[in-house]
């Protein structure tokens, strides 16, 4: 064998290399984002802005970033309920269809005054087909005069139930009073757009700070569509200017949970969320909070499939899974157990309290009755063992979920079986969509802060009725609640939609899982950020920090 | 080499359109849509596709789309960055891609070559043992572990780099992401060079040239490397293409606005636009890369230019 002696060429590599990595060590200096004293507030998110245009945003993020900066009719207060925000006074004719808002006077950031044309202008155009939103169903929601008609390009959006009276005074009419309207209009859809603005952008609108109007809280500083840090500033021509503490926010894009808890601890980020896997490292930490969001997942169980068609069924498999433990040893997020179809602060009635504090607590886990349950479901069916596969999204929360579903349900039941089968979400919901599906591990979220938008998923032609569950006095109550006699007197729509929700409970219409909660990590300096569930995921008007 | 060079050009454009086809079949095929498919109606889903065009036939969309493409307009995306025109997001994103790559090779190929031949000339010893046990550490430590290391140790421990990506910083902001890119580069190279100049020490040209009395910094540098370098660039090929195009893994960790994490959640929300886009933009660069390592073959290796010379003209 050949050797090279070759002692001084590898010196001279060996100095090459430690020079090369020495050379972006020089002149290092940690750079910091604000500027000393500054109170900005740095937030981590878990997905870029999808767009700042409130006819086009659809997705939470965007809707919060969107909700700093421009203001709407009605915001929400620390605890979700509808206050006004634009609204100077506003009057509602008897049959609850007509509404009159006098506006502040506030002004866009260009000093231009926020007039009630910019309403109109938005909602127009949010309806107009050529637009092509997505979320443009929300004005349907909302009951507003020809929304549907506009929305299908019968009726000009010219024609829609809104107009401004004088630059004061706008003027929204409903083809049918809805209840929760107030809650519905801090939804970054309604929000106002300046048309002289927005047509000045050529297209272009809302995609950087120089073509985006704010009228809120905050002025968009820095943003390029897709980015993954931005900056928003503190609005000094903010109607409320001296609410609002904070001098600025710094949004920072972190997908990777261990990636944001290590910013967090650095100090990169005051607020960021954790992931299931991390709580227990953290939760002993006096940052670590958890927050229950608005999500409820449960299993559509199709009654169409064999087996299931019997309620003992539906309800012995829902009561043997033990919920408590699934939140406790599993999501360990603050995830609380649901015993429900409505989740827990999504709606507050007219007596002030939330919903569930007076509504029942159906299908509990208990391992005995579900054995009955179960007993009677054999008899019934006339069969001894059943199987069924669950679909589900391959997240980790989903996997997990599932697999303890599987190992609760076959041990407390015998003669169960459950196959497992994973997929990407979209997969899941086209098959769920299509009721093409046994069990489906699947969530909703709230649209707005009603009741409603839960229990309208359920009347027998609902799109969304994904086990093709039907039951004649729950459709009647639903409807009269939606746009009949019930809509007018909201005590007794209260109680009906409690009654509502029993039936479905009791038929065990879905069987519902848990109401997601949220593990973060926030600052110990940082307070009175509002966490929501509904439309704003996090509000920082009220925010300040030490 | 003029007719070389433009039949291979012919022949990668054909290619080129052969993949755009092979893809846009393959997507109609995804489940879902790219819209709110758990919120939207079938009706109201129908009428946003109906505007996208994505209710045409599979032919009409591929034309059009091609149609669109020749005049460099990629469409826009539909769900990821609502209504942005992909040139748009590319514009942004690719360079950041390119950079990060770009160091990563750098830094890869400098020190894959520095370990390979301080073990090619430290064979059978302890020296080339040790480099050889860091090339397999290289491979086999999953690039997640290894950028969530360097994270803590110099951007959290010691605070010598940013953490997250932030491109206001320049340079600094690309050196944790690109070293954490390079490892597996960096450990493909240097086994490849360690073998082949192994092999080429072996050579008795080698040995002519030491008796000659050669200096051996020439020795080294001029004749065996060179010599063990046209292997070395069949492999570099491929790896430069992979590093340039963004790698998921890193660009989650840092924050990185690049293409490698685009692409994965373009794939993921059916945002068909920028998923063409962006394997257009992969597939260019990999048959742009394959020419200019065949040519490269030929500026490295006088056979190889006589022959193919001798072939094509």
């Amino acid at each position: 064998m050949k050797q090279l002696r070759v002692k001084h060429h590898l010196r001279w590599l060996s100095a090459a290399t430690a020079l090369a990595l020495a050379l972006p060590f020089m002149g290092l200096s940690r750079v910091s984002h604000a500027e000393e004293g500054e109170k900005v507030l740095k937030v981590q998110v878990e997905v870029e802005v999808a767009s700042l245009d409130t006819a086009v945003a659809t997705d939470g993020t965007s809707f919060e970033v969107l909700a700093n900066m421009i203001d709407g009719l009605y915001e929400p207060d620390a605890s979700g309920q509808a206050v006004p925000a634009l609204v100077e006074s506003e009057e509602v004719n008897e049959a609850g269809t007509e509404y009159r808002f006098k506006l502040k006077e506030a002004k866009w950031q260009n000093g231009t005054p926020v007039t009630a044309h910019d309403f109109v202008f938005s909602w127009q155009r949010l309806c107009d087909p050529e637009t092509h939103s997505e979320y443009s169903y929300m004005v349907e929601t909302a009951g507003v005069k020809n929304a549907a008609a506009v929305i299908a390009g019968e009726k000009k959006p010219e024609e829609l139930g809104i107009h401004a009276e004088d630059d004061q005074t706008l003027v929204v009419e409903l083809d049918f009073p809805v209840p929760f309207f107030h809650s519905l209009m801090y939804f970054p859809i309604f929000y106002p757009i300046n048309q002289e603005f927005f047509e000045s952008t050529n297209g272009q609108y809302a995609t950087s700070p120089e073509t985006f109007l704010a009228n809120g809280a905050f002025t968009l500083k820095s943003y390029e569509p897709a980015a993954t840090s931005f900056e928003l500033e503190k609005n000094p021509d903010y109607y409320n200017a001296e609410r609002i503490k904070l001098d600025g926010l710094q949004y920072q894009v972190i997908k990777d949970n261990q990636a944001a808890a290590l910013a967090f601890n650095s100090g990169e980020v005051d607020i960021t969320r954790l992931g299931g896997e991390q709580v227990d490292l953290y939760k002993e930490d006096p940052a670590f909070q958890t927050i229950r969001g608005g999500y409820l997942w449960y299993m559509a169980v199709n009654q169409k499939v064999s087996g299931f068609e019997s309620t003992h069924m539906r309800k012995a498999v829902v009561m043997s899974i033990d919920k408590q433990n699934i939140c406790d040893t599993v999501l360990k997020d603050g995830s609380v157990p649901a015993n429900f179809a409505v989740p827990i602060d999504l709606a507050t009635g007219p007596d002030g309290k939330d919903f569930r504090d007076s509504a029942g607590s159906y299908l509990e886990f208990d391992a005995e009755a579900a054995k009955e349950e179960f007993a009677k479901a054999k008899e019934e069916l006339g069969k001894d063992s059943f199987q069924f596969e669950m679909i589900y999204e391959d997240t980790e929360a989903s996997t997990n979920v599932a697999q303890k579903i599987k190992e609760m349900v076959e041990s407390n039941l015998e003669g169960v079986e459950i196959s497992l089968k994973q997929m990407p979400k979209k997969n899941r919901i086209q098959l769920t969509s299509a009721k093409d599906f046994e069990i489906s591990l699947t969530r909703w979220g709230p649209d707005y802060a009603d009741p409603m938008t839960y229990l309208a998923l359920w009347t027998t032609d609902a799109p969304y009725n994904y086990g093709s569950w039907s039951n004649e006095e729950y459709d009647k109550i639903v409807k009269s609640c939606q746009d009949g006699e019930l809509s007018l007197d909201q005590a007794a729509r209260w109680e009906a939609l409690h009654e509502a929700e029993k039936i479905a409970m009791e038929d065990a219409v879905i069987l519902p899982v848990y109401q997601v909660g949220g593990a973060y990590m926030i600052a110990e300096n940082v307070h009175d950020v509002h966490f929501h569930s509904v439309a704003l995921n996090r509000v920082y008007k009220d925010a300040y920090m030490d | 080499m003029k007719k070389y060079i433009l039949k291979r050009l012919g022949l990668s454009i054909g290619t080129l359109l052969l993949i755009i086809l092979i893809l846009f079949s393959l997507m109609q095929l995804m489940p879902g849509s790219p819209f709110n498919d758990e919120k939207l109606s079938p009706a109201q889903q129908e009428r946003i596709r109906d505007h996208y065009g994505l209710n045409d036939p599979i032919p009409t969309q591929f034309v059009r789309y091609v149609g669109q493409m020749v005049r460099f307009d990629f469409g826009s995306s539909y769900n990821i960055s609502k209504d942005t025109p992909v040139s748009e997001l590319l514009k942004t994103r690719l360079p950041v891609s390119l950079g990060l790559g770009g160091l990563a090779i750098l830094i890869g190929s400098f020190f894959g070559l520095f370990l390979g031949l301080y073990a090619a000339l430290r064979h059978h010893r302890i020296g080339d043992t040790i480099a050889t046990f860091i090339a397999v550490l290289g491979v086999s430590i999953p690039s997640y572990v290894f950028a969530l290391l360097l994270m803590y140790v110099f951007g959290h421990k010691l605070d010598w780099f940013p953490m997250l990506f932030n491109a206001k910083l320049g340079f600094i902001s690309y050196v944790l992401p690109s070293v954490a890119l390079s490892v597996s580069a960096m450990a493909t190279i240097a086994r490849f060079t360690r073998t082949e100049m192994i092999e080429v020490f072996q050579q008795d040209y080698m040995l002519l040239l030491e008796a000659k009395g050669i200096s051996r910094t020439r020795l080294i540098l001029l004749h065996a490397l060179r010599n063990a370098s046209i292997p070395l660039v069949t492999v570099l090929g491929p790896l430069v293409v992979n590093l340039m195009t963004g790698s998921l893994v890193v660009e989650k960790i840092f924050s990185v606005p690049g293409i490698g994490q685009l692409m994965i959640n373009a794939i993921q929300s059916n945002d068909y636009n920028i998923v063409l886009s962006l394997a257009f933009v992969y597939s260019a660069m990999y048959i742009g890369i394959m020419l200019i390592v065949d040519i490269l073959y030929g500026i490295l290796d006088p056979r190889i230019r006589l022959t193919k010379e001798a072939k094509n003209d």
